[in-house]
């Protein structure tokens, strides 16, 4: 659990919950703007979700990497992929739009400025002007929220 | 300069954001303004920790709209130019205040590294700092951050634009 002074948890409390709902109105905020990109399938699902497991891994988040997201579920998301997920650049259990969403997704993590043309160049053909945006956009959340949950050592949903 | 990635919506708007990409999807933008105004205007933690936040991270990110905004609620506490002036590399040996080099130790290690944030800063930021202050400053960062990538990764802005001041953020009324 989180090093933060906190409540004594209500039995069974998602542990995201109970530390950004120490700022109540910011959390329900924050959640009306991040559940956009599941509820109006502004993105395939099973794309960002794959990009958000990933960036996860690469921040060594542990409470995102430890939820599912249910609308990439019931897109037909497997375990067996997120599974692959760490050796994406060499596994054949990735298509050509999830490549090329990761391999911007994994550049916006190191360094924005390092995102090169052809990076989103392959991204934008994938997904559209429109797309993009939201893809860039759900990156930002992704990329910040699992940093959040990083540096105030969020542990992984029970 | 970054090449723009993808076309801005064909509008007559002066609003920067609504002539911006962003605004290709509308929806999305207006429930971030809701965040970001709530967290500016109806949050627990002062203006002033936020801005240098704020700004720390616009220069580690190199973002050059990030770079240039001053939000005026923070002005109006009494943050100066000269003040974000120390907000750079070596701010540890400037006389900035013990509170504002924990914000900015933090906002180190949030870009750098964030799981390495150990026992020491713990206990420095929650001397400083409430619990709930904790979690606002947490998010204040992810979105300063997550801004700052968004507005370089969709490419199109100048390589540098004037410090000005701009209203602090609010949330937009709700149609």
């Amino acid at each position: 659990m989180s090093w933060l002074p906190l409540p004594a948890p209500a039995t069974g409390r998602d542990p995201f919950e109970q530390v950004f709902g120490l700022r109540e109105n910011l959390f329900e905020a924050w959640r009306d703007f991040s559940s956009l990109f599941w509820t109006r399938r502004l993105v395939d699902p099973r794309v960002l979700e794959l990009c958000r497991l990933r960036i996860a891994q690469m921040l060594g988040a542990r409470y995102p990497q430890s939820v599912r997201t249910p609308e990439a579920q019931r897109a037909g998301l497997r375990e067996d992929r997120i599974a692959a997920l760490a050796s994406w650049r060499t596994s054949e259990a990735f298509g050509k739009t999830e490549r090329a969403c990761l391999r911007f997704a994994e550049q916006f993590v190191l360094d924005a400025r390092g995102i090169t043309d052809a990076d989103a160049a392959a991204v934008v053909a994938a997904l559209g002007d429109a797309g993009t945006v939201a893809f860039v956009e759900a990156l930002a959340i992704f990329d910040g929220f699992s940093r959040f949950c990083s540096s105030l050592d969020i542990g992984e949903r029970a | 300069m970054i090449a723009p990635r993808v076309k801005a919506p064909a509008t007559q708007s002066a609003d920067p954001i609504q002539a911006s990409p962003l605004a290709l999807q509308p929806e999305l933008l207006q429930a971030f303004l809701r965040l970001y105004g709530t967290l500016w205007s109806h949050g627990e933690l002062d203006q002033t920790s936020k801005e240098i936040a704020r700004i720390r991270n616009a220069r580690t990110i190199d973002c050059p709209i990030c770079k240039a905004i001053r939000f005026s609620g923070a002005r109006r506490e009494g943050l100066s130019e000269d003040v974000l002036d120390r907000v750079r590399d070596g701010w540890e040996h400037s006389d900035l205040t013990a509170r504002q080099k924990a914000v900015l130790r933090y906002v180190d290690c949030f870009l750098a590294s964030p799981v390495e944030i150990g026992g020491d800063l713990r206990r420095e930021l929650l001397a400083h700092f409430t619990p709930a202050q904790l979690v606002e400053l947490a998010a204040a960062v992810a979105l300063f951050m997550g801004f700052s990538k968004i507005a370089v990764a969709l490419g199109g802005l100048p390589d540098s634009i004037p410090v000005h001041e701009q209203p602090t953020p609010i949330c937009p009324a709700t149609s």
